[in-house]
């Protein structure tokens, strides 16, 4: 059993073979500290070491899901003429933690339960899918303080809805909804009960090849940076090695005895 | 051939493949991120050694495991040491030996190649690098700097300006920079990287041991020489092929559509 003690900021409970990580500051509109970020990649690490974890689910409590970076947080905050460093938050705070949804070995679903705003609009869209509920808002923001959009944002938006929608939607800050996003095929449902959505999508992936997933998450986002050849060789590479493998072996066993496959993760 | 088996406390040797010419040496010490201390250094070359001795070798894959190739030396040991420590410490050596190995090694790396790993790995002939794979020469951020090729391999493969960067900031870069700059061969999904160094080392076990050897000499001399040197051993190597039975056993072969039987002779 993992050790989930020592969590101010997150909530984590496991259903079934899924890890729920719920961000947990209603009263802030779950905006993130730095403590708070700390302890969603501490979640991931950790449900990817629990050999009894095969997903994760990414939610929050309240009315929001996350809006973004918590400007309480000092080192956020220029007075008193000092100008702030915030490629500094950027590389020790948020990419970290896009990155730890990223390279998640288990894929993360989002259950998006309220607005997502600036870095947490990131956050949302780093997810592997994504169930929103009806009408969520998304915006970006950051134009409206005198930034830019900032941890992968600007990937994930201009390879969903390309560039003149995306810089429409960064420039002027007007709110993209669930279903407009849906519309784009950047989110996968949108349902009254995202979190209840989430998990019947992964007792799903629960039941699946875990190095499959692995390599099909890893060698998608590759997909959408490389090109055709050398993702070609990925897949090649992927394919022996999967075809080296039990489940595999299991997969095909499982298909001529026309009964369900009993996947080990070998 | 006698059996080959070694009892190493640092390393796995695994000879299962020797049939088609490859042996596998990893690196283990997990624990310490496979920290390259001397008596692991030792082990690789002493094994290295060996497998000269013999000649049913034809390629070397060296890994370590999924967290780390190498991460650098030991710097608990190195906190207290002096510069004669250093200079007796047979490290310098075993080093040379490493380099004088004469058929292909190819380094498999995944995770950390850093410092003393990052110098191994490019002391091997190739790097096939999982794309989980950080590299660099952190040295600088303790106060000292590379000493096993972390200036000077790094240098002449990358570039001065992209090695100065690296090795003055100590950042490390990733996989597919690696790629970019050359410094890798191939990035490959990092659960397959074992496999693709071997389906690598496949294809050059199937070549003439002789061919194999003469081709890595001279592309070791292009880092020693002058161009005119470089190319006039190239020749050499060039015309010495032509004295031996596998040059006329594989132009027959590809005349005569088939694969080629090398002997190594």
């Amino acid at each position: 059993m993992s050790d989930w003690s020592g969590l101010e900021f997150i909530k984590c409970d496991i259903q079934g073979e899924t890890l729920v990580v719920t961000i947990n500051r209603p009263e802030v509109y779950n905006a993130l500290n730095k403590a708070g970020k700390a302890e969603i990649v501490k979640a991931i690490r950790i449900g990817n070491k629990d050999e009894a974890i095969r997903s994760i689910i990414l939610t929050a409590e309240g009315k929001a899901f996350c809006s973004g970076q918590d400007l309480n947080d000092r080192a956020v905050q220029g007075k008193e003429g000092k100008k702030v460093d915030l490629g500094h938050t950027l590389e020790t705070e948020w990419n970290p933690l896009i990155n730890a949804i990223r390279e998640s070995k288990k894929l993360v679903v989002g259950a998006i339960n309220g607005v997502a705003a600036g870095a947490g609009l990131s956050v949302a869209m780093a997810c592997d899918m994504i169930v929103a509920a009806p009408k969520v808002k998304f915006v970006s923001g950051f134009s409206q303080l005198g930034l830019a959009p900032d941890a992968g944002s600007s990937f994930t938006f201009v390879k969903g809805m390309g560039y003149s929608k995306t810089l429409e939607f960064f420039l002027f800050n007007e709110a993209l909804y669930s279903e407009d996003l849906y519309g784009w095929g950047m989110i996968n449902r949108v349902s009254d009960n995202p979190l209840e959505e989430a998990l019947t999508m992964t007792q799903k992936i629960n039941k699946m090849a875990p190095l499959s997933l692995e390599l099909i998450k890893k060698n998608l986002q590759e997909a959408s940076e490389r090109d055709f050849a050398s993702v070609m060789a990925r897949e090649t590479a992927t394919q022996r090695f999967l075809g080296a493998s039990n489940d595999y072996q299991e997969g095909l066993e499982a298909f001529f005895e026309k009964r369900k496959p009993q996947f080990s993760g070998s | 051939m006698s059996n080959l088996s070694f009892d190493w406390e640092n390393i796995l040797v695994d000879t299962a493949d020797l049939h088609e010419g490859i042996v596998t040496i990893t690196l283990n010490r997990p624990k310490v991120l496979n920290a390259l201390n001397t008596q692991t250094l030792k082990e690789i070359v002493l094994t290295l050694k060996e497998l000269q001795r013999r000649d049913d070798t034809r390629v070397v894959i060296l890994t370590g495991n999924e967290k780390a190739f190498a991460a650098g030396a030991d710097i608990a040991q190195m906190l207290a040491a002096t510069p004669a420590d250093q200079i007796k410490d047979e490290r310098e050596g075993l080093w040379k030996e490493f380099t004088l190995f004469p058929l292909p090694i190819i380094a498999a790396v995944n995770g950390f190649c850093l410092g003393g790993g990052h110098e191994l790995a490019m002391a091997c002939d190739t790097i096939i690098a999982g794309d989980n794979a950080l590299m660099g020469q952190p040295e600088v951020n303790l106060g000292i700097t590379p000493g096993a090729g972390g200036t000077q391999r790094f240098t002449r493969t990358i570039g001065k300006a992209r090695a100065s960067y690296y090795a003055l900031t100590g950042e490390m870069f990733s996989a597919h920079e690696a790629l970019e700059m050359g410094l890798v061969a191939k990035v490959v999904p990092s659960r397959t990287t074992l496999a693709e160094a071997r389906e690598c080392a496949k294809k050059m076990a199937k070549k003439s041991p002789m061919a194999l050897r003469l081709i890595k000499e001279s592309i070791q001399a292009s880092f020693n020489t002058s161009l005119d040197e470089g190319l006039k051993l190239e020749r050499r190597n060039f015309y010495l092929t032509f004295s031996m039975e596998d040059q006329k056993e594989g132009m027959r072969a590809f005349l005569e559509k088939r694969s080629p039987n090398y002997t190594g002779s």
